[in-house]
């Protein structure tokens, strides 16, 4: 059976490299498929869940991913995330939490500073977990 | 002539400070193995990044991203200066320190403002001693950079660039050449300079970046477009290099400690065996004159 190696990398380590039969990602202009032979494509990821396909109709595992970029070439598929993490992982009480907190923490500090700017990211990152585990 | 004494309390002294600095050796050794591990994990990483920032580039040429743009007048320049939180390292620290702190000055000379970002506590007592002004502090995270550690890094940057509050952004770290050697290392993060991306990430090692290497082929597809790949993944890029930084700099702390503290577990053991045969000789001597004594006292009373 024709596969193809999917590579979720996040800056501080290689989280996952499978044979799938397809992956499909948040592209930043809808979902986006790639099976093997795809023709060679760079693109920016939108927040979202990537899914790998174990074949035609079996999800093998499902990740959130945040900021990042997926690159595929005939028989590897790359996903370059700032954060990810497998949805089966995400402790969705805890998330929330973390979500409320910075959302406290926000609301304290001004517009536009920096830190209000980490702080964000932060908080768009609990959103796409949340979002994962209850869609 | 010191008392017998006061030698074995110098000894006793020097051995026992060996046993910390074997301890420290040892530790360190198990260090050097973790960071290498992270440097290691980091690598596909940073090596896809590259690929992709220089191939992109080389299709969006002309592009006007701010973050591409060299400025023809530097006025100020922002250091990161990349150290650890803690000393005995050897040169580890004084060297990137020093580096910067003569950097500032010639700069200063030539009326260029300088700003400084320091990680490590070592660089925070250092310039702080020195009156230069701290941008921002990072400390306690020496030994375990965090990605968010260096995204906050890099935002400053990026934004501070943006704005033109900085006309170049330099980082300055030790690059762990091998488990025994650092090297100081400097790097213009921003402006990106596209000509070389490719060098930061070891090109030496691993396939993986071969494979991509080759793979991005002339034909590849960009969505939605050069342009805005492009955007999204400099400031990405910069980030990756600051963390690659700081990751490099936290294996090489550990080398640089494991070396240090070996040199001085090897120069008090020869510090003891000098005491020892010092200790020794005055042991014999003082023997050597109370026979002498007896012997001359037993002659006075023959005669």
């Amino acid at each position: 059976m024709p596969s193809l190696t999917c590579d979720i990398v996040t800056p501080a380590q290689l989280l996952y490299t499978q044979e799938c039969h397809m992956v499909v990602v948040p592209g930043e202009m809808g979902s986006m498929g790639f099976m093997k032979d795809h023709a060679p494509l760079v693109s920016s990821l939108a927040d979202g869940i990537a899914r790998v396909y174990s074949d035609a109709s079996t999800v093998a595992q499902t990740y959130a991913l945040q900021g990042g970029y997926v690159q595929v070439t005939g028989e590897k598929v790359i996903i370059l995330a700032d954060r990810a993490i497998p949805v089966s992982d995400i402790d969705l009480a805890g998330v929330q939490a973390q979500a409320a907190e910075l959302e406290s923490q926000i609301a304290n500090l001004a517009e536009g500073s920096s830190e209000r700017a980490l702080l964000d990211i932060d908080l768009a990152w609990c959103k796409v977990q949340e979002h994962a585990v209850t869609a | 002539m010191p008392n017998l004494h006061d030698i074995e309390r110098r000894i006793s002294s020097v051995n026992s400070t060996k046993q910390i600095t074997r301890t420290m050796e040892m530790v360190s050794a198990a260090k050097i193995r973790r960071a290498t591990e992270r440097m290691e994990a980091s690598a596909p990483y940073s090596n896809s990044m590259s690929e992709m920032l220089a191939n992109v580039a080389s299709r969006a040429a002309g592009s006007d991203n701010p973050l591409l743009q060299e400025r023809e007048e530097v006025k100020r320049i922002l250091y990161i200066a990349v150290v650890s939180d803690r000393g005995l390292a050897g040169g580890f620290n004084s060297n990137v320190l020093r580096h910067v702190e003569k950097d500032i000055k010639a700069k200063a000379a030539e009326g260029i403002e300088s700003h400084v970002v320091a990680c490590g506590k070592k660089a925070i007592s250092f310039f702080s001693f020195r009156n230069i002004n701290l941008e921002m502090v990072f400390k306690d995270l020496s030994a375990d950079p965090t990605v968010e550690e260096a995204a906050a890094i890099a935002i400053k940057a990026i934004e501070g660039y943006a704005n033109g509050e900085y006309d170049k952004v330099v980082l300055v770290y030790n690059h762990t050449k091998n488990a025994a050697e650092q090297v100081l290392c400097e790097e213009v993060v921003l402006p990106v300079d596209t000509s070389n991306v490719s060098t930061p990430a070891d090109s030496s090692d691993d396939n993986a970046g071969e494979s991509t290497a080759q793979a991005i082929a002339a034909d590849t597809i960009f969505e939605p477009d050069t342009e805005a790949v492009l955007n999204g993944l400099l400031p990405a890029y910069v980030k990756t290099m600051i963390y690659h930084g700081l990751v490099d700099s936290a294996a090489g702390e550990q080398g640089a400690r494991r070396t240090a503290m070996k040199s001085a577990t090897d120069n008090a053991n020869e510090m003891v065996e000098t005491l020892q045969r010092f200790y020794n000789r005055v042991r014999q001597g003082a023997i050597t004159t109370e026979i002498n004594e007896i012997v001359g006292g037993a002659a006075a009373l023959e005669e």
